[in-house]
């Protein structure tokens, strides 16, 4: 009967409960949104970033991150290579030489890194191959072709056919150059990347260097979870000359985004569930004191206190359960929408993009956040009870009686 | 069972220079089973000597003895729990949980005192089909006249099988028709049932119905007494 008397309590007002669960829900779509954009927008950074540049897993000589020495290959690169093929928990793996170097067209010269690789294995790597947007991907045929991205051939005034020639400090240490015509134009969703990297078969560049080793190595796993246990096993059969490091070593600022996400998330939702809270102490104060002399005339025909109690806490915490769940229906709905059509955030393509964004964004919003928003509104809004029940449980019946509302 | 009053004051703004005894050094002794009406002007007491009887109310000193039970010494839950077992209330403006039913009112004072659903609901339906309400177990108070409702307030009264009823101008928002059916159901439960009603009130046709009428004035007694009931409306002192 409590359970009864609660629910037809929370509906005696229909027009103040309808308030209030409409503050709720549209509160928990915004929330909601706002979590799953920054999610999405986190989880794009981090899939560009492995897809494009880091793997998850890279391995190079010691310190040729901090010194990008063409000479620096990796210690036993081909016998290391041969070993990832018989582990099965790798996916797909490359090898790439890679020098530091200019590029110059007839109007301009950047500085740029130059990408040696291996055209049949880095297809499984990286989607390159799929972005060329102008021109075409690598084949075995044509002499020193070359792949430059948009804002590259923009720069330099380069288009397909355009020829290009690529100095940088061989083996030897002299500066060795040749002339390479430009076979595709890429666009990756990261400019700063696009900025300053070239790609070009690994044979043309060995040839150049006149160094046989490679520089680095990408992995990609099966299942991201179990990365480390994999990086440990590759670990014990490196050579200490060599080291392996994860996407969060190799973009440690990336790595501490993602970890934070949770919490930043959590920020948002505690902002508004307390401002929730506050709604729904206001109105349940309100509802309870115009109810005052029922809750006299309730306790003077024997109703226990502990029973007043329960009965505003169950008023208040169905508000919460049904406020919660049609914000959580309403949140999953357009999301649903929202994750087939991508919210497109085209004016801020630019700024996306330096940081690795695409400009169309999918947000996501997991079960568990869905959980976790749906449990704290409901928490909040029991509460959210206790002031109002307190007010009314420290008045004697006849008080309570009295009053005129 | 008996009520037995002994020096009981309830003094309003007792800390001021103007205090108020609502109640004064009453002495007092209700027998199970009576229809006692406490008539007198408004403000002479008459409610704040019905909330103490039925233990909403705590005098300001002196004793409410049921049964050699002093309910004023009770600790607040186990007041609660003695007036949900032993005391009815009906009130002048009925009082009812406007979201439920007549039957649910009814059943959701006994559902207190912890009784089976089946049960509450036999003795509901039985007590408001006796108040003459077999036709609007289902109506909710809104859908029912003043009559009606104050009908089913005393049916939500009597539901826990209470000792005494105490009844606080029960008739003030009643025409004469709806008084004097409630009247009669009343008066047929204190004859059938031996519940004991105790009335506030300065309506003459519920002073006309009893059987012992206390006269309050300035929170005294100022007359006390028993009255042969001949039939309704006459009476013979």
């Amino acid at each position: 009967m409590l359970i009864k008397l609660a629910w037809r309590n929370l509906w005696r007002n229909k027009l103040r409960t309808s308030i209030v669960l409409g503050a709720v829900v549209f509160g928990l779509m915004g929330v909601t949104l706002m979590v799953g954009f920054m999610n999405g927008m986190v989880d794009n950074m981090l899939s560009n970033a492995i897809n494009w540049q880091t793997s998850h897993l890279q391995i190079h000589q010691k310190s040729y991150a901090d010194d990008p020495d063409i000479n620096k290959t990796i210690v036993q690169g081909q016998e290391l290579a041969k070993q990832f093929n018989s582990l099965p928990e790798i996916k797909a793996w490359t090898s790439r030489h890679l020098a530091q170097g200019m590029i110059a067209s007839a109007r301009s010269t950047r500085g740029v890194t130059i990408l040696g690789i291996d055209i049949n294995s880095e297809v499984n790597i990286t989607p390159i191959a799929t972005n060329i947007i102008d021109g075409q991907w690598f084949g075995i045929k044509g002499r020193n072709p070359i792949l430059v991205s948009s804002k590259t051939a923009q720069r330099l005034k380069l288009r397909v056919g355009s020829k290009v020639v690529l100095t940088f400090t061989n083996v030897s240490g002299d500066v060795a150059g040749a002339a390479f015509r430009v076979l595709g134009i890429f666009k990756t969703p990261a400019s700063a990347f696009d900025d300053n990297h070239v790609f070009v078969r690994k044979d043309d560049l060995k040839k150049l260097s006149g160094l046989n080793g490679d520089h680095q190595i990408a992995l990609l796993v099966k299942n991201d979870t179990q990365l480390q246990s994999i990086k440990s096993k590759i670990k014990q059969q490196l050579s200490t000359e060599n080291i392996i490091q994860d996407w969060g070593e190799i973009q440690p600022m990336l790595a501490t985004m993602t970890a934070s996400m949770g919490s930043s998330n959590l920020i948002i939702l505690v902002i508004f569930v307390v401002a929730m809270g506050f709604g729904i102490v206001n109105i349940l104060l309100m509802s309870v004191f115009e109810r005052t002399r029922e809750f006299g005339v309730l306790m003077a025909v024997g109703m226990q206190k502990s029973k007043i109690l329960a009965l505003i806490l169950l008023e208040s915490t169905f508000l919460g359960l049904v406020g919660g769940l049609l914000g959580v229906i309403a949140s999953w709905s357009l999301l649903s929408v929202l994750q087939k059509t991508g919210l497109p955030l085209t004016g801020m393509a630019e700024g996306l993009g330096a940081m690795g964004i695409d400009s169309l964004l999918y947000p996501q919003v997991s079960s568990s956040d869905y959980l976790l928003t749906f449990s704290t509104v409901v928490l909040a809004s029991f509460l959210a009870g206790l002031y109002p029940a307190r007010q009314i449980l420290k008045q004697r019946p006849v008080d309570a009686m009295a009053e005129k509302h | 069972m008996t009520i037995k009053i002994t020096q009981l004051c309830k003094t309003y703004n007792q800390d001021t220079d103007f205090p108020v005894h609502a109640v004064d050094h009453l002495d007092l002794e209700i027998a199970q089973g009576e229809f006692v009406a406490v008539m007198g002007p408004s403000g002479s007491g008459k409610t704040t000597l019905l909330n103490m009887l039925g233990g909403i109310d705590s005098p300001t000193s002196g004793k409410v003895c049921i049964d050699d039970k002093n309910i004023i010494e009770l600790q607040e839950k186990d007041r609660i729990a003695y007036r949900r077992d032993n005391i009815g209330f009906i009130f002048q403006d009925y009082s009812l949980l406007p979201v439920l039913t007549a039957l649910e009112n009814v059943e959701f004072v006994m559902q207190l005192q912890g009784h089976s659903e089946a049960e509450c609901r036999q003795r509901a339906t039985d007590l408001l089909i006796k108040v003459g309400l077999a036709d609007h177990l289902h109506k909710v108070p809104a859908k029912l006249s003043g009559g009606q409702q104050q009908r089913v307030a005393v049916a939500r009264a009597l539901a826990p099988s209470p000792k005494f009823v105490m009844a606080d101008e029960p008739t003030a928002n009643l025409d004469a028709k709806s008084t004097a059916e409630l009247l009669d159901i009343m008066q047929q439960l204190n004859e059938q049932e031996g519940t004991t009603f105790i009335f506030s009130t300065h309506d003459p046709r519920v002073i006309g119905r009893a059987k012992r009428v206390i006269v309050f004035e300035d929170g005294k007694k100022t007359d006390d007494k028993q009255i042969e009931q001949k039939h309704s409306g006459e009476i013979k002192q």
